[in-house]
């Protein structure tokens, strides 16, 4: 009998960590929730994702009789997934990415507010390295992530090079390629790497498409079709919201960090979500925002992307007017 | 070598090995991106006790669950199949099917379906660890002195009673060298199935500082999971000593 | 017990089968110790087992006490000893001995208590100790010990003192007729010693090499204590040898 109880003992600490593990999910949020907000990425301070947590922390939602529920996609494409069949009521998406998941494999996914009028994808070179003009990537190597995007073959013919002038090289999320010389030229978002580089004591050259003349697009609100049709009158409600955070944040962009790092932990460097959110915010305004209020999105700026995408990636064709719409915006007035 | 001179020269060599690794960042000014060093590690983990101790109280909660959960079903399915031998085949192709199945694909689709809870953690952690206890439990059972099993049929005991006083102990041996296996792989999977997508534990925190670039935080988490999985394995140890008290352990 | 053996025969299934005992006929009285000799692989273990209930046998029947082997099991009648002491590492050496009653038993009188048992082949101050502690001569008095604990009226051993040493089986052959003498229970005792067989037994069966057959049954009047040295054992053991001698060509002393 002694041998089992033993056994028993290692039993009963067990279960006994089953039970206490409950009271250990969702630290951060209410039980009972109308709506699921699951951000794009981890916690960080890109624009939209801000904008949602200030809302939150400042009682913005509650003021609106909304309950969110704030998650996070571990970055593999869950939460475009989540919210296609309905499980997530909002999340981000990087515009680009938007239009090609809709043109394929045809995900029934829409955009309310357009928080990044302009892209935040850029290439960066160290100084020392002395490629101070996109003519001088000639004869480099050249990183990309993912796959190798369309803007970069439209910076390339911008600049007046060939494919095959450069040496392309698949790399994932590692700035440490470019300060340790694995690359000569790697593919930034204007926001995050440099800050971090730099921190590191490297002087950046960076490039940025926009400049050349390659339309980009940032950071979206996007929801599904079927929400946008059965639920408007919660997304106006969470857009004003998640809008008023964002110009919270820019008003007072210390309080927003703080807040940014509650979601973000430990890990993170504050410094560096500061500039995220400061990179971040130049793009926030343009042309279209001026007289309709931030997140206005145009067909225009959609056409523009969807034809270049389509040029250099042979996207199938897609009706840009089903992948964005100012109703929501409207309604959030 | 006895057993307390080898330990003494494991933990000098884990010293000697810490030394050479702080030596070598500091005097190859290696920045802390690249390789922390031990010290500034350590001072990592001292700073944020609270944060690395939730996570470990999460990671280890979901390893043990999953655990105990794995060695359950490899443990009833090898009773089971003790008491009904022509099942044996179709149940442990059945079984090699689940774990041939790689864990990388499995663990999103369950957070998908799951959510970002322990629950999807539990499962995976489970379908980890229960396959080599079925497979050892099952050895176990059929091991048995064949002498002994002469006594027990001469007194013509029937199978339940075979079962207990007999198949039950001879197993015991082999649920140990099993759990020594499923233990480790416990704490791994659920670090693994973390970073699919979670809320807290020591896989998100591993992840979010990867992703900020900040190995101190991680390596921290590392050695963490390291500690942890050692103390594991060295109650196990404590525990079977206890228990299965008349079989010399086949390994430390 | 009486035991009645008729036209007893076993094969073991296999390509092809293998016949391990041809027709074996025999007539045991109660409290007769008989010893089975015969050379490797004769098949003196099979039949053994046969009449332990450990196997069904091919063709013919066995009778104990004028009943099939199975019931006679059931009561707890029949005690079984093999080389191997076949006692429970996990249990103490008391809960061992104390086995024996564990499994329900039909019978109205069980038989010593388990310390009483042990007193008897001078373990009982190792009642609490494991059978790891142990020396082999040691753990098969406790697997005797267990036997004194069933009351039973039947022992089958089968070669229970071949693993252990030339001194220790000298003294466990005397103390088992020690402990057997009180209680008289019909003994099969299979062995390939023919010194010990005839030092043990009123009867020797003797078995030719499979399919095993009875060529030989041996009274052996002597009295005991049976001395080595005196003329009678010593030409016993000259047939003995002779017989097996003509039926295999290993015989062990």
């Amino acid at each position: 009998m002694r041998r089992y109880i033993s056994l028993l003992i290692l039993l009963m600490m067990i279960l006994s960590s089953c039970k206490t593990l409950d009271s250990f999910e969702n630290p951060l949020n209410a039980d009972i929730h109308e709506l699921t907000f699951m951000a794009g990425y981890k916690p960080q301070a890109n624009l939209p994702f801000v904008g949602v947590y200030v809302a939150q922390e400042k009682g913005f939602f509650k003021e609106e009789g909304l309950s969110v529920l704030i998650e996070h996609s571990p970055g593999s494409g869950e939460h475009l997934q989540l919210t296609a069949t309905g499980k997530v009521q909002v999340t981000t998406q990087d515009a680009a990415i938007l239009l090609k998941r809709r043109a394929d494999p045809g995900l029934p996914l829409v955009s309310i507010a357009l928080i990044g009028q302009k892209g935040q994808q850029a290439y960066a070179a160290l100084k020392t390295s002395g490629i101070s003009t996109i003519q001088d990537w000639k004869g480099h190597t050249i990183g990309y992530k993912g796959t190798p995007p369309p803007d970069l073959f439209a910076l390339l013919s911008a600049a007046g090079l060939k494919e095959s002038d450069v040496d392309l090289v698949n790399v994932g999320f590692d700035p440490r390629l470019l300060t340790e010389g694995k690359v000569d030229v790697y593919p930034v978002y204007k926001s995050n790497e440099p800050y971090l580089v730099r921190s590191w004591g490297y002087e950046l050259e960076i490039w940025d498409a926009a400049d050349y003349g390659v339309p980009t697009l940032g950071l979206a609100y996007v929801t599904s079709d079927e929400t946008l049709r059965t639920q408007p009158q919660q997304l106006a409600r969470f857009l004003r919201a998640a809008l008023r955070g964002i110009q919270y944040a820019a008003d007072h962009p210390e309080e927003a960090v703080e807040i940014v790092i509650q979601y973000a932990g430990p890990e993170t460097n504050p410094d560096h979500m500061r500039f995220m959110l400061e990179t971040e915010l130049v793009d926030l305004r343009s042309e279209s925002t001026a007289g309709n209020g931030i997140g206005w999105q145009t067909e225009e700026q959609w056409r523009a992307l969807a034809d270049m995408l389509q040029e250099y990636e042979a996207m199938p064709l897609v009706d840009v007017q089903q992948v964005f719409t100012n109703e929501i915006l409207k309604a959030a007035r | 070598m006895n057993n307390r001179h080898s330990e003494i020269a494991a933990w000098v060599m884990i010293l000697v090995f810490l030394a050479l690794w702080e030596l070598g960042v500091r005097m190859l000014q290696i920045p802390p991106y690249l390789l922390p060093a031990p010290s500034v590690v350590l001072q990592t983990l001292i700073a944020n006790p609270a944060v690395y101790a939730r996570a470990t109280f999460i990671t280890v909660g979901e390893a043990l669950t999953g655990l105990f959960l794995g060695v359950l079903a490899g443990a009833v399915l090898a009773a089971f199949l003790t008491l009904f031998p022509g099942l044996e085949n179709g149940v442990m192709t059945l079984a090699i099917l689940v774990k041939s199945t790689p864990l990388v694909a499995v663990a999103p689709l369950l957070t998908l379906w799951l959510g970002f809870g322990v629950l999807p953690k539990i499962i995976i952690t489970g379908l980890l660890t229960f396959f080599p206890v079925l497979v050892n439990i099952l050895s176990g059972l059929h091991q048995i002195d064949p002498a002994l099993m002469d006594l027990f049929q001469s007194w013509r005991a029937n199978r339940w009673d075979i079962f207990w006083h007999l198949r039950l102990p001879s197993a015991l041996p082999y649920l140990f060298a099993a759990l020594k296996i499923s233990a480790p792989l416990a704490l791994i999977g659920a670090v693994v199935a973390e970073w699919t997508g979670a809320s807290g534990g020591l896989g998100k925190t591993m992840w979010m500082a990867y992703t900020n670039l900040n190995l101190p935080f991680l390596f921290a988490a590392i050695l963490i999971l390291a500690v942890i999985g050692a103390f594991l394995y060295r109650f196990l140890v404590w525990i079977e000593k206890r228990t299965v008290f008349w079989v010399q352990p086949l390994q430390e | 017990m009486e035991i009645e053996i008729n036209n007893l025969q076993h094969s073991f299934p296999g390509k092809p089968e293998r016949e391990a005992l041809a027709e074996i006929n025999c007539q045991i009285k109660p409290g007769q110790f008989v010893a089975i000799v015969g050379p490797s692989g004769c098949g003196k273990s099979t039949f053994l087992r046969l009449i332990a209930n450990l196997l069904e046998p091919s063709g013919g029947e066995i009778l104990l006490d004028g009943k099939a082997p199975v019931e006679i099991a059931a009561q707890r009648r029949i005690a079984w000893m093999s080389q191997s002491p076949a006692l429970l590492p996990w249990l103490t050496v008391g809960e061992n001995v104390a086995l024996a009653q564990r499994f329900r038993p039909q019978v109205s009188q069980p038989g010593l208590s388990a310390e009483e048992a042990l007193r008897r082949v001078g373990l009982r101050d190792d009642l609490n100790a494991y059978p790891s502690m142990l020396s082999g001569g040691m753990q098969q008095r406790l697997a005797l010990a267990r036997i004194l604990t069933m009351d039973a009226d039947l022992w089958l051993m089968d070669e229970p003192f071949s693993a252990l040493d030339e001194l220790t089986r000298e003294r466990l052959t005397i103390e088992l007729l020690e402990l057997w003498r009180p209680l008289q229970p019909t003994v099969l005792w299979v062995t390939h010693h023919i010194y010990e067989a005839i030092r043990l037994a009123d009867r020797i069966l003797v078995m030719s090499p499979a399919p095993g057959r009875l060529v030989g049954d041996i009274q052996v009047n002597l009295p005991y204590p049976r001395n080595e040295p005196a003329p009678a054992f010593q030409s016993l053991l000259l047939d003995l040898r002779a017989m097996l001698g003509q039926v295999s060509k290993q015989i062990a002393l």
